[in-house]
């Protein structure tokens, strides 16, 4: 039973344990850099792994987040300036020229830096990374048309760039596939660093393509040796998986699936610098010091893959992230009201606002007979939807009501346009009644009106949304029968036109013009050819957007896009819900220099004081030693228990 | 015994394919061509590229066509590459198998030593008040969603304690322990109660037994007779319980990898559930009934084992 050695080997164990590493993060990749100055880490959790790291083929949010700091793109978003948002030159010079021929058409030229250079790869002659080049723009524009590479951009990009919708076809004709000696008559390659775009038709928002990692160049070399065989006596990865050879601040240095991705600063890497213009006043003094620095500002990230909220929360608190997103779950252990709780703001934290290009919303289908004809009703139901109330239960308060379909930071939004059909019950009623249907029944029939909720039910929280929203409607004195589904058959519905009014209807800006949102509600943009979820079909709209797409900014564009507001406004094909939006909790070691949410790839502009980091880790970690006694006393407890026993049995 | 092996797998062929197809139809018929694109390449994939992708995967084909193909690939283990990592199915499974292991096993082995013990001990002092304080203990054990004890136990183990990282795993030697104790013990404790009740149920049918009496008026004492003989006799039963677990070992534990971010399967078939990642599911609910069939056959060849008296014809 209980003796003396083995409570002895039961103190050591659990010594041992209390003496664990509790830090998840492996050691920094070195502890000084080259000139003996402090190695520099960030450490950052992934939602996810990334999908593939081909600059051609990945588009989602958080391999964007990996990718865009291994490969710069030929433009980038100017960290600071977000309202409006633009775009600064990254890999080339300077701005691209436009130049306009003397047909009409539309060409910019542009010029890399000579600073523009590959990462060191033994896919290059003696593993020394080279000068990016023209030809290389060229390669990854032709890439998009490599039905291997499965680019989504292809579509977006074949109606602008000349030749590309006649090379499609000819890849088509060729047994679906790319023959790479072929030219692409849309990118012209001038000279070994210049590259003409030539355009079909006037598209200004091409400016923004050059800011997408899909346009950004692609070294020939490297695609040819990864691909997936033996070269140089190894087997090497794949290029269009996980094998990258970028001309960013960061290498990969590491990815292990689920587990992290680890980046590693390129030395010698000088394309981009900290800005030095842009600086939010209350800022001001402090980002001087980086005004023009070298970029990156820290030598490694670790990204660690959290799929679970609890587990950042953890982390963060015990300082081993730099900071986090405070989700719906940490809200009330991390916020009193609209600050940081008081303990946080004690350990030297402080909250972040994070407003993301995104709006949410609900769409009406407009070709449903009962409310696709009925303006009024779909007014009503409208003003029946409390979405502030919707914020405050679902998102803490924080993601602000859309006033419109346009999010902040878009050109030409209006920051005091108010939507003419928020949440009004009285006026909903109101409507409801000129709708046709006074107290929610049919004037005529006295029947009680019945409508097709379809929404998403991937867990217990859609379910809650589901019922605040039907309870909103049924508010009207109407039935509303609501039908869950997955995402992806709610998105099959939504193209089918086989639904009344479905939630899970949302736009995160690809770019922040209003072009991107417009298009989600112009009648050639319908299921299957896009995403008019809505089906809305309005001629006039229609010409106004065909307009202001191929206009350059000004106020003449700025009146086209307010009446557009205006009519989506009036016409009411949907439901505003909200922008998105979040707090950031960031530790006192790292707080950020910027809040630009359209960098994905921002963190080389992030810098970080690691005497201070491990002071406060040291001090937020410390083990507590009475559980291992407690532990101790009642196995010990149990054992003399059980002896006293045994000599009654005995007795 | 030869031949009742033999005879058990043909059996393994319908059930197997049963299997297959039913698990084909219900994700096909809930998932048309044009969702599944979805999946794949996001909502905000052009019509060309969900088109191509249909075409390329073979969804636009008839149906029993697709099944062939989807049952000649999973009779080779070819499964493909999953929808939402694009990384190959073989490697993703093979390379998650270490991870569960490292979880499973030892909570496995863990449990079984802890659950036995402390049935023994109930055994030992049963009908006391400590006994059926243990009884109410294990009851209460049972009655807790695992989800409860993984974020109580993270909690108090990773937050309030700091003996052990909240999440994250790397191979470091022995220092992968710190990675996986936390782990281990949730596992451990997740079973604890339901294994406890049982085993002591088990025991104390044996030690009502004539060998039990005759032992002890033979004056060996009360441990001895709890730990060699009852022990021993009990283990039938514990053999033919604790080798039907041994799938779930394998195929991980979802709710405890996907907590603590472990690489292993349980987090591949959560993620691959969460986001519909067709291939992933098919596969793992093949290998996963592959693997049920051969611990259920393994069972029954350990139990002829471990009993002479069993034959197996």
């Amino acid at each position: 039973m209980f003796s003396p050695r083995r409570a002895l080997a039961l103190i050591l164990g659990a010594a041992l344990l209390a003496g664990c590493d509790n830090d998840p993060n492996p050691a920094p990749l070195h502890k000084t850099r080259p000139d003996g100055s402090p190695w520099l880490a960030r450490y950052s959790g992934l939602p996810e792994d990334p999908r593939s790291f081909d600059p051609q083929y990945m588009y989602d949010s958080v391999t964007r987040r990996v990718m865009e700091l291994v490969y710069d793109t030929l433009l980038e978003y100017h960290p600071m300036k977000t309202d409006p948002y633009e775009v600064r030159p990254a890999l080339l010079e300077e701005m691209p020229q436009k130049e306009v021929s003397t047909d009409g058409k539309v060409s910019y030229l542009c010029r890399l830096k000579t600073t523009a250079r590959f990462h060191d790869d033994p896919c290059f002659p003696g593993g020394k990374g080279r000068q990016v080049r023209a030809e290389d723009v060229h390669y990854a524009f032709l890439r998009m048309l490599d039905p291997k590479v499965e680019s989504p951009f292809l579509s977006v990009f074949a109606d602008f760039i000349e030749g590309m919708t006649e090379l499609q076809e000819k890849v088509k004709k060729n047994q679906e596939t790319l023959d790479y000696s072929w030219r692409l008559p849309g990118v012209e390659v001038v000279d070994e660093r210049t590259f003409r775009l030539h355009l079909t038709k006037p598209y200004p928002l091409a400016i923004y393509w050059l800011a997408m990692h899909c346009s950004t160049p692609v070294a020939r070399e490297a695609v040819e040796y990864y691909d997936g065989k033996s070269h140089d006596g190894k087997v090497r990865g794949d290029f269009h998986a996980f094998s990258a050879v970028g001309t960013g601040p960061f290498r990969i240095a590491e990815y292990v699936p689920r587990q992290r991705v680890r980046l590693e600063r390129v030395e010698g890497y000088a394309t981009t610098t900290f800005p030095t213009d842009g600086f939010p006043p209350e800022k001001a003094e402090w980002l001087q010091q980086f005004a023009g620095k070298p970029l990156p500002l820290v030598d490694e990230i670790n990204m660690p893959i959290l799929r679970e909220t609890i587990p950042v929360f953890i982390l963060t608190r015990q300082g081993y992230l730099d900071g986090m997103a405070v989700n719906k779950d940490a809200f009330a252990a991390m916020m009193s009201g609209t600050q940081l709780a008081p303990k946080y703001r004690e350990r030297g934290m402080t909250l972040e606002l994070a407003v993301e290009p995104a709006t949410f919303w609900m769409s009406f289908n407009m070709e449903d007979p009962v409310l696709g004809k009925n303006k009024k009703l779909r007014q009503a139901l409208s003003c029946s939807y409390d979405n502030k109330t919707y914020s405050n239960i679902f998102y803490s308060g924080v993601a602000p009501t859309a006033e419109q379909i346009l999010p902040p930071g878009t050109v030409g939004f209006d920051p005091k346009w108010k939507n003419p059909w928020g949440y009004n019950l009285e006026k909903a009623k109101q409507l409801l009644r000129e709708a046709g249907y006074p107290d929610g029944r049919n004037a005529t029939t006295g029947e009680q009106l019945e409508l097709r909720f379809t929404t998403v039910a991937s867990g217990g929280e859609d379910r809650q949304r589901a019922e605040f929203e039907q309870n909103c409607f049924e508010a009207l004195g109407i039935k509303v029968r609501v039908e869950e589904l997955t995402f992806a058959r709610l998105m099959d519905k939504l193209n089918r036109s086989d639904f009344q009014l479905a939630s899970g209807s949302g736009w995160s800006a690809d770019y922040p013009d209003p072009e991107n949102f417009f298009a989600l509600f112009y009648s050639k943009n319908m299921p299957p050819n896009g995403s008019n979820h809505c089906h809305y079909n309005r001629p006039d709209f229609d010409a106004l957007y065909e307009k202001m797409a191929i206009m350059e900014n000004g106020p003449e564009r700025d009146a086209i896009i307010k009446q557009m507001n205006e009519m989506l406004a009036d016409d009411c094909p949907m439901i505003l819900g909200f922008i998105k939006a979040y707090y950031t909790a960031v530790q006192p070691w790292a707080p950020p220099t910027h809040h630009n949410l359209m960098l994905e790839g921002g963190m080389k502009y992030l810098t970080v004081d690691p005497v201070l980091r491990e002071q406060k880790r040291a001090e937020w970690n410390r083990k507590p030693m009475w559980p291992i006694a407690i532990l101790v006393c009642a196995l010990a407890g149990g054992s003399l228990y059980a002896r006293r026993w045994n000599r009654r049995l005995n007795a | 015994m030869l031949s009742y092996i033999i005879r058990r797998l043909l059996y393994a062929v319908p059930i197997l394919l049963g299997v297959i197809v039913i698990t084909f139809v219900l994700f096909r018929m809930v998932q048309s061509p044009e969702a599944i694109a979805t999946i794949k390449l996001g909502p905000k994939a052009s019509r060309l590229a969900k088109d191509e992708f249909i075409k390329s995967e073979g969804l636009d084909r008839p149906m029993p066509e697709q099944l062939v193909k989807h049952i000649k690939r999973l009779a080779t283990f070819n499964f493909g590459t999953s929808w939402k990592t694009g990384r190959s199915l073989s490697d993703t499974f093979l390379t998650g198998a270490g991870p569960s292991l490292l979880i499973t096993l030892p909570g496995f082995l863990a449990g079984l030593v802890a659950s036995v013990g402390l049935a023994l001990y109930q055994v030992f002092v049963r009908n006391s008040l400590l006994d059926r304080s243990l009884t109410f203990f294990a009851v209460a054990l049972m009655s807790i969603p695992a989800v409860v004890y993984i974020i109580f136990l993270q909690a108090v183990g990773a937050l309030a304690l700091k003996y052990f990282p909240a999440a994250g795993f790397n191979y470091e030697g022995f220092g992968t322990f710190r990675f996986i104790a936390l782990p281990i013990l949730i596992f451990l404790v997740l079973n604890l109660g339901y294994d406890a009740r049982l085993y002591r149920a088990i025991f104390l049918e044996e030690i009502q037994q004539d060998y039990v009496r005759t032992a002890l008026a033979k004056g060996v004492g009360n441990v001895r007779v709890l730990g060699t003989h009852v022990l021993k006799n009990g283990m039938i039963s514990l053999i033919t319980l604790t080798v039907a677990e041994l799938p779930k070992l394998i195929m991980g534990s979802l709710l405890i990898e996907n907590f603590f971010s472990i690489p292993g399967l349980g987090n591949v078939l959560v993620l691959a559930i969460q986001t519909s990642d067709l291939p992933v599911i098919l596969a793992s609910v093949y290998l996963g009934s592959l693997a049920y069939i051969f611990s259920l056959i393994l069972t029954d060849v350990a139990y002829a084992l471990a009993d002479p008296r069993i034959r197996l014809s």
